[in-house]
């Protein structure tokens, strides 16, 4: 078993912070438009960001990557936001928000345990 | 990507959505008015809405930036009065027909209800937002 360590760890659960607040933002934004003629849902993708940051060695190119969202119905005005859609999107967010928050706090914990010398 | 700027486009939306209400009001309220200060029965009033994209430092470099939501124009709507037979009204015209606003209420009401709706998804969205952000100070505890 390959050993991890402590500040990979860190990082990652960093970056899942980024992740979700990125999802969150683009909740939002599609939330805000919800009546704006013309404006088409948006999505944030990770997987293909994934891909290449497994591919390419390194932390960097955790770019989240918007694009419309597929399948979604377009209403007459040109707008196709779904309200349940995104609220769903925007809890589920801050559900994962929440578990990373909760485990990078655990971690920060374990530090700060050595350095009190388990005082 | 950061979580003021979530908060800045759902703060956008309550703006416009509350333009909207406004004007929705204002239509309503001027149903009957049969003369305005040009001497012309009140038009209906409408709010255009556009994207606005939230400036900050993350937008300037290139990654995500939220998007907001702005009132353009609150434009007149150039659709005919409506003519109602009322010989007696002082703006009767000739044969006795006076232009009334072309105000429609059932469909003020119906563009009010979408207004307050979107207004509420909104403050919902600014309510999950603040308790992520909240989350995070813990972190420093």
């Amino acid at each position: 078993m390959n050993s991890i360590s402590d500040s990979a760890i860190i990082a990652a659960l960093g970056r899942q912070l980024n992740r979700t607040v990125a999802r969150q933002q683009v909740a939002a934004s599609n939330l805000a438009n919800i009546d704006t003629p013309g404006y088409r849902a948006q999505d944030v993708r990770f997987a293909e960001t994934l891909d290449a940051t497994l591919q390419t060695t390194g932390v960097g190119g955790d770019v989240p990557i918007v694009t419309e969202t597929s399948g979604a119905a377009v209403r007459r005005d040109g707008n196709s936001v779904q309200v349940d859609r995104e609220m769903l999107n925007l809890t589920r967010a801050a559900g994962d928000f929440s578990a990373a928050q909760t485990a990078l706090a655990a971690k920060f914990r374990l530090v700060r345990y050595a350095i009190n010398e388990g005082r | 990507m950061s979580l003021f700027a979530a908060l800045g486009a759902s703060a956008s939306a309550l703006d416009a959505e509350r333009s909207r209400l406004e004007v929705a009001v204002s239509n309503i309220a001027n149903a009957e008015s049969t003369r305005g200060p040009d001497g012309q029965p009140y038009r209906r009033r409408d709010v255009l809405l556009a994207p606005n994209s939230i400036e900050s430092f993350d937008a300037a470099l290139g990654n995500v930036g939220a998007v907001g939501v702005k009132v353009v124009n609150i434009v007149e709507d150039q659709s005919s009065f409506r003519k109602r037979y009322e010989p007696s009204h002082p703006d009767a015209d000739g044969e006795g027909f006076v232009s009334m606003p072309n105000v429609d209420v059932p469909e003020e009401m119906v563009d009010m209800v979408g207004a307050a709706r979107a207004y509420q998804a909104n403050i919902a969205a600014i309510n999950v937002i603040r308790d992520t952000f909240a989350r995070s100070l813990e972190l420093g505890k």
